[in-house]
């Protein structure tokens, strides 16, 4: 799915991270993604009895950005288990974990700030814990899906319902989907009243007493809706187009409850403060292209974006796959993005003169809200076999696909600094492994 | 103001006609099935065997200002 509540979440990453929270380690969490394994084998074993087709799905990837400074580590693995019970019904069930720990400033001030930014960094690790359930059912040229997931760590709790239909028209050549997602999160912060002026409320310092009947936490609501139309298209037997444009509507607690912003040349701070809705459209167009003498796919595509925040982002991206023996291809891509900066944001809040951005209702730390561009160059090499008729692979299996896949990315930040110095965590690794079989 | 309600008028006829051209124009591609097997190959599927484009995704989501107009299932040999 595409329009999932859960892909909007506001506070990622970084930003999710609970400072003081227990540390996780690999162990245990490599214990606990083994457990939901087994319980979803258990779960779908007796459907699997009668199965005609099941697979499996194992991925984990590995996000790597590093710094002299803070730093940020995420591993993120997943299992998916789809099973079809007959031939027009899918039944998919998944386990998914975000394992983040690293350092980051917990207070942002910028060129004219007279405070230390550089050392309010601090350690912080949670995970993320998401389950997944969805069926898919198939009947002649249309299909509908919807899946429900529950994601929760010690900060955050989402609630993400999706569902799309999707048709074929014109022989086949022409397929349409239509997509929604809601989504009812809760994020923790601490316990202002909301009539308290936005200047004195105070940013969360650690996860503890999130989500119980501490009276120093509350939990604030944020709603999210995804709507999603997608246009595929063929013209030819070595063309293909696809459209798909894209609208969320977000309300609720949009910003970090941990970061702080200089809001005042004394060096006063305020918890962050953003808007409380936002409404984002976007329109991605791309080709793919077969070109025979080269025997390799090309695929090039653009994307616009534009929310009420005032950011307008484009992206351009190239990829080129083709097959270096018949059971292994190779995968290379290039992407391009710029953005301008949200209405509101400044590097500097304090009231002197800042190269941008107004000042007044609303004050950010967010760097995602800045004016940057970035640069990503990467790749993979994905390996299947298949078994003739008649014949397993290994003995069990259908098939067999196995791939790699790394990613570098580079972020330009064009006015976003730490007290005057430019962060230096702005270079951004990205490792992935797939492994899946059909049985 | 007359000015600007012309103009975005003009653009919004621009693009309907535009859109309508494509709409008609899509009628006429007619890839009959015994012609789609390099349609059919993965490497032209726009979501094909994505799990390393779902990872990345998730990673440019939390770096960017910017999120949707993704790829969605579509392609491939339309033999459902």
């Amino acid at each position: 799915m595409n329009v999932l509540g859960s892909r909007l979440l506001p506070i990622r990453g970084r930003e999710a991270g609970s400072r003081l929270a227990p540390p996780v380690g690999a162990r245990p969490a490599l214990r606990r993604w083994l457990g939901a394994l087994c319980g979803l084998s258990v779960a779908f074993g007796g459907a699997l009895a009668r199965a005609q087709v099941a697979s499996l799905d194992l991925n984990s990837a590995l996000f790597v950005e590093p710094s002299k400074r803070s730093g940020l580590t995420v591993l993120n693995p997943s299992a998916t288990l789809s099973v079809m019970p007959n031939n027009w019904l899918t039944v998919k069930g998944g386990y998914e974990a975000d394992i983040v720990s690293g350092a980051s400033e917990s207070l942002k001030g910028g060129r004219l700030s007279n405070v230390d930014i550089v050392s309010s960094a601090t350690n912080f690790s949670d995970t993320r814990h998401a389950l997944t359930g969805g069926f898919a059912i198939t009947r002649a040229s249309t299909y509908l899906r919807g899946s429900y997931t529950y994601g929760t760590e010690h900060d955050y709790r989402s609630n993400a319902f999706a569902v799309s239909a999707g048709s074929d028209f014109l022989q086949k050549n022409t397929q349409i989907e239509l997509s929604y997602g809601r989504g009812f999160d809760q994020v923790c912060t601490t316990a202002y009243a909301t009539s308290d002026p936005a200047s004195s409320r105070l940013a969360l310092d650690s996860s503890q007493g999130c989500f119980t009947d501490d009276k120093k936490r509350a939990s604030r609501e944020i709603s999210l809706n995804n709507f999603q139309v997608g246009w595929t298209q063929t013209w030819t037997p070595v063309f293909a187009t696809q459209v798909v444009l894209s609208a969320a509507l977000q309300n609720g607690f949009l910003g970090n409850p941990y970061r702080s912003v200089v809001i005042a040349s004394a060096g006063d701070q305020a918890l962050e403060n953003h808007p409380e809705n936002r409404a984002r459209g976007a329109v991605g167009v791309r080709g793919k292209y077969y070109v025979r003498s080269l025997e390799t796919a090309f695929s090039a595509g653009a994307r616009l974006y534009r929310d009420t925040w005032d950011i307008f982002g484009q992206t351009y991206e190239v990829d080129a796959e083709r097959y270096m023996l018949p059971w292994l291809r190779v995968l290379v891509r290039g992407r391009y993005y710029t953005q301008t900066k949200a209405l509101f944001w400044s590097d500097d809040y304090t009231g002197g003169e800042p190269q941008t951005g107004p000042r007044g209702q609303y004050w950010s730390g967010d760097r995602e809200l800045s004016p940057l561009s970035s640069y990503l160059i990467g790749g993979r090499v994905l390996a299947k076999r298949e078994g003739r008729p008649g014949e397993r692979v290994f003995g069990l299996f259908l098939s067999v696909s196995g791939s790699v896949g790394f990613d570098l990315l580079k972020t330009n930040l064009r006015d976003f600094t730490l007290g005057g110095r430019a962060p230096d965590d702005t270079l951004a690794m990205l490792w992935s492994l797939g492994l899946r079989g059909e049985f | 103001m007359k000015h600007l309600q012309s103009s975005a008028l003009l653009k919004f006829l621009g693009l309907s006609l535009a859109a309508s051209i494509l709409a008609a124009s899509a009628g006429c591609a007619t890839v009959r099935p015994e012609q789609r097997a390099i349609l059919a190959d993965p490497t032209m599927r726009f979501d094909a065997e994505s799990a390393d484009q779902a990872a990345l995704e998730h990673v440019l989501d939390n770096r960017e200002g910017s999120t949707g107009g993704g790829s969605v299932r579509g392609g491939g040999c339309g033999c459902n």
